[in-house]
């Protein structure tokens, strides 16, 4: 059979594999900090540049953790990082392939219910992405948790910092921010998040999604985007 | 005696290309469909219609056992001629695709989609071994998300065809050049009606009844598929014969 009638939840590439023990001390985790921000014209997302053992050891000083999923989508890594780029690389091609098959992009409660289903149901132990996008029904932030819990709201936080960038954002987020002012207020959550979080740190990369398209840029200093 | 029944081979068992590249299987499959009483499907700005004429061989037969147009999905109808059993077959795969869009990506799936799922499953039974083409024609139309209402042919080979309006099944050609002949492009749901039973009427020998023919519509107002009744049909039909007798 071409199409996948008995397994709806899987891939229409490959499958599915074994879950993985998400314990294991040599485990990359992110620990990290990452916000998406609904805006007027578009989707914001901030994440930091951190990834840890164990939350105790900085791992890597330089991880950008947002990447393209889609044309107008973007995806943050959050929990373990094998798990989180293979999410992201299955995403990623089933986007392409719906597009090509049908000559049209995905919109983004399609994407979101396809990666809430691919977590649950796959090896991507450990994750906790947003997802942020632009269709023509507007902008779209989306968390998405382990377990394939997938709840839209205007702005959203995960990671080990959300409380803390929570915190920034629930005070400022209005209906219809520009760009720019997303794109503050999200670098802004980020920072309370890295000044007091130890899984979070080391610079800010931020993703401006559009329906032009997503632009990713990375910042070392935070004076540079505020 | 050994070339002749080489010659033979082409058309026995499985589905292969005789030396003139043709596939006699599909081939026989398609007339296997013109054997069939015919089904209509028009496409109006409003919405999809299906008619199809309904044979009942008997008097004590129950007329509602002939299924000729079935509900896919709640906005996607299939109308089919030629082998019956082989169309359940067929609707029941657009059926389960139609849900696994649903579990996928929570959305209804398009009727382009649903289309090539259905013929990218009749393909494979033309170059698979021991395998027998499907011996039916599908109409496949529904309105799509976005409010625009599509109408797809299917054929034995695993062709899709999208069409204004179209006639599959037995006197397709006359069908066809009647409607060719009475489309209009701003034609409303109720016209198209009028227009799919009138393509039906226009082939028959006796004047059309209501029983003979089975009606659906999917209109871009509601997006369902809707089943049109008895009285609707009558009323059609009606029309139909007044016009004929001032004649």
């Amino acid at each position: 059979m071409s199409e996948p009638l008995d397994a709806p939840y899987d891939p229409e590439l490959g499958s599915l594999e074994a879950h993985y023990d998400a314990e294991d001390e040599a485990v990359n985790k992110t620990g990290t900090t990452t916000v998406g921000i609904t805006a007027e014209d578009g989707v914001v997302i901030a994440t930091d540049m951190r990834a840890s053992l164990g939350g105790r050891f900085v791992s890597n000083k330089n991880v950008q953790k947002v990447e393209q999923i889609h044309p107008t989508a973007a995806l943050t890594l959050v929990g373990s990082v094998g798990g989180a780029q293979s999410f992201i690389r299955s995403l990623r091609a089933e986007a392409q392939l719906y597009e090509t098959r049908r000559g049209e992009t995905m919109n983004i409660p399609a994407l979101a219910t396809l990666a809430g289903n691919f977590a649950r149901g796959g090896p991507f132990f450990a994750i906790n992405p947003i997802l942020g996008g632009v269709d023509e029904e507007g902008s779209h932030v989306y968390s998405i948790d382990p377990a394939g819990g997938v709840m839209e709201d205007d702005y959203t936080v995960t990671g080990s910092g959300m409380a803390l960038a929570h915190g920034a954002l629930e005070a400022e987020w209005e209906e219809g921010l520009s760009m720019d002012e997303a794109r503050t207020l999200a670098a802004r959550a980020v920072k309370s998040a890295v000044e007091r979080d130890t899984g979070s740190g080391n610079g800010v990369y931020i993703a401006e999604v559009t329906a032009d398209g997503v632009d990713i840029q990375g910042y070392k200093d935070f004076d540079d985007v505020l | 005696m050994q070339g002749n029944s080489q010659q033979q081979a082409y058309d026995r068992g499985i589905t292969i290309f005789s030396p003139d590249g043709r596939l006699y299987q599909v081939e026989y499959a398609r007339e296997a469909v013109k054997r069939g009483t015919a089904s209509v499907g028009v496409r109006t700005p409003d919405g999809v219609v299906f008619a199809a004429s309904r044979s009942v061989r008997s008097p004590l037969m129950e007329r509602d056992s002939v299924e000729k147009i079935h509900k896919a999905d709640g906005h996607v109808g299939i109308a089919s001629a030629g082998h019956v059993a082989d169309a359940r077959k067929l609707i029941d795969v657009a059926r389960q695709r139609a849900q696994v869009e649903h579990l996928r990506y929570d959305q209804p799936v398009s009727v382009e989609t649903l289309t090539k799922a259905v013929t990218d499953h009749i393909q494979e039974y033309t170059q698979t071994g021991g395998a027998r083409p499907f011996g039916v024609a599908l109409l496949v139309g529904g309105v799509d998300e976005d409010g625009q209402p599509r109408l797809f042919e299917t054929d034995p080979s695993g062709t899709p065809y999208e069409w204004q309006a179209v006639a599959i099944g037995g006197k397709r050609g006359d069908i066809q050049s009647y409607l060719e002949e009475h489309y209009r492009e701003e034609l409303d749901l109720d016209g198209g009606v009028d227009l799919a039973i009138r393509a039906l009427a226009s082939v028959s020998d006796d004047p059309i009844t209501a029983d003979d023919v089975d009606v659906a519509t999917v209109d871009v107002e509601s997006g369902q598929y809707r089943s049109v009744p008895k009285e609707e049909r009558e009323r059609h039909v009606a029309e139909i014969d007044e016009e004929e007798t001032d004649e």
